[in-house]
């Protein structure tokens, strides 16, 4: 039982995770023109590539991926080789995933560039628990997904959209140059999709550290320092609880001191 | 040591999929038929489809130019076939003939294809034995198609007119 659970969690983290994102990375950057129906490979924008990195340090500093765990000098060549390969493997889907959103040029990416840029950075500050942050990421990739897939897709059907003819009454007489945006047939939407599903279930899958390392605890500075920011009557009923379990942790014997 | 087999196997898996991966951007095929096509071209399996070769070489013969080289080019998608291309090179060189003066966008589409030709050519160099052609080998018809995009004296030849296509 404990050799199967072993097994498939080895399979997940070894062979599953690296497919699924890399998959995402292949998905993320495949459009299908409207014209020919032919596929058009984009590359990752440089863009997308700095707000992968924004994204891969908030799930450091979130707690979803412990770094020192997944890479250490106490780990196999080979373990830490093959988490290397998955942890390249997240960065380009992150950085394939934002491209699927972002729409390819426009008035409309560098809003969406600079929204996302901005929530990143946002968020490097908050404080925040792996569910949250995967909460979080989640209704971003949504909100963007909805505005270029549903609302700038159908601003730029080929046979005019309930968008267009919206927009039209609203913008009479305005340009709309600013808003360009290239055709995609609808495949394209539904491409995105599941790779972004796909990302999402990539990342709920992902444990903050391999299996075989040990459980990560928060330091005991960091506990000392929050029970010292509490009220002081609360501080004490902290320091009572533990007293109560019958353990007192190297933090409060500080705080008593 | 089963850990290791699966991590090892995770590896050279995620190390092939990452490649098919970067092959797909760099080659950038426009379909499931261009996939398979590039998949054929680096397994080394890759080969040109004969009867429609034949089909545009009649198609040549007949002087439907254009056409021959359509079905050239569905012949050779991946455009690794040396002969085919030297054929293409060969039909934009016939359409783009003209006894006054050569169609020059023709000429060097032509002198492109047959630079192609002869890059894919194992010795870098290509002879076609074909009856019905006058010139055989790729070097010979690069140097034609060159000559005839070049402005030179002669071109006020009022001769020239006499001058035969080959």
């Amino acid at each position: 039982m404990t050799n199967n659970r072993e097994r498939n969690r080895a399979l997940v983290r070894f062979i599953l995770l690296p497919t699924i994102f890399l998959i995402v990375a292949l998905l993320g950057g495949l459009r299908v023109s409207a014209e020919s129906s032919a596929f058009v490979f984009i590359a990752p924008p440089l863009v997308t590539l700095v707000l992968a990195l924004m994204l891969l340090a908030l799930f450091a500093r979130g707690g979803a991926l412990q770094l020192s765990h997944w890479l250490s000098s106490e780990n196999h060549p080979l373990t830490n080789v093959s988490h290397a390969l998955t942890l390249g493997a997240l960065f380009f889907a992150s950085a394939q995933s934002f491209n699927s959103v972002l729409p390819e040029r426009g008035l409309m990416r560098w809003m969406l560039s600079f929204f996302f840029l901005w929530t990143l950075w946002q968020n490097q500050f908050a404080s925040f628990d792996p569910r949250r942050l995967l909460r979080s990421l989640a209704a971003l990739f949504g909100t963007a997904f909805v505005i270029k897939h549903v609302l700038l897709a159908a601003l730029y059907a080929p046979e005019g959209g309930w968008m267009k003819r919206a927009v039209g009454v609203l913008l009479e007489g305005v340009t709309l140059g600013t808003l360009d945006a290239p055709a995609f047939a609808p495949a394209t939407g539904y491409i995105s999709f599941f790779a972004l599903a796909l990302y999402v279930g990539g990342l709920v899958l992902l444990p903050p550290a391999p299996d075989d390392a040990e459980p990560a605890s928060p330091p005991v500075e960091e506990i000392a320092r929050t029970i010292e920011r509490l009220p002081l009557a609360e501080r004490e009923s902290v320091r009572e609880a533990i007293l109560d379990s019958g353990r007192e942790p190297e933090a409060v014997k500080r705080l008593a001191d | 040591m089963r850990h290791r087999v699966i991590q090892s196997v995770g590896i050279a898996w995620t190390c092939l999929l990452a490649f098919f991966v970067v092959l797909l951007y760099a080659t950038e095929p426009q379909s499931v038929g261009d996939v398979k096509t590039q998949a054929s071209v680096i397994a080394g399996t890759y080969e040109i489809d004969r009867a429609r070769f034949d089909a545009a070489r009649d198609l040549f013969l007949r002087e439907q130019y254009a056409a021959a080289r359509d079905e050239w080019g569905r012949a050779d998608p991946a455009r690794r076939d040396a002969r085919t291309q030297f054929y293409t090179a060969y039909a934009f060189y016939r359409q783009g003939w003209g006894r006054v003066y050569n169609d020059d966008a023709l000429f060097r589409q032509g002198l492109d294809a047959a630079t192609l030709a002869l890059s894919l050519s194992p010795a870098g160099t290509l002879a076609v034995e074909d009856p019905e052609l006058k010139i055989r080998t790729a070097a010979e018809l690069k140097a034609e198609l060159e000559q005839g995009l070049e402005r030179t004296i002669d071109d006020f030849n009022p001769l020239k007119v006499f001058r035969e296509r080959k």
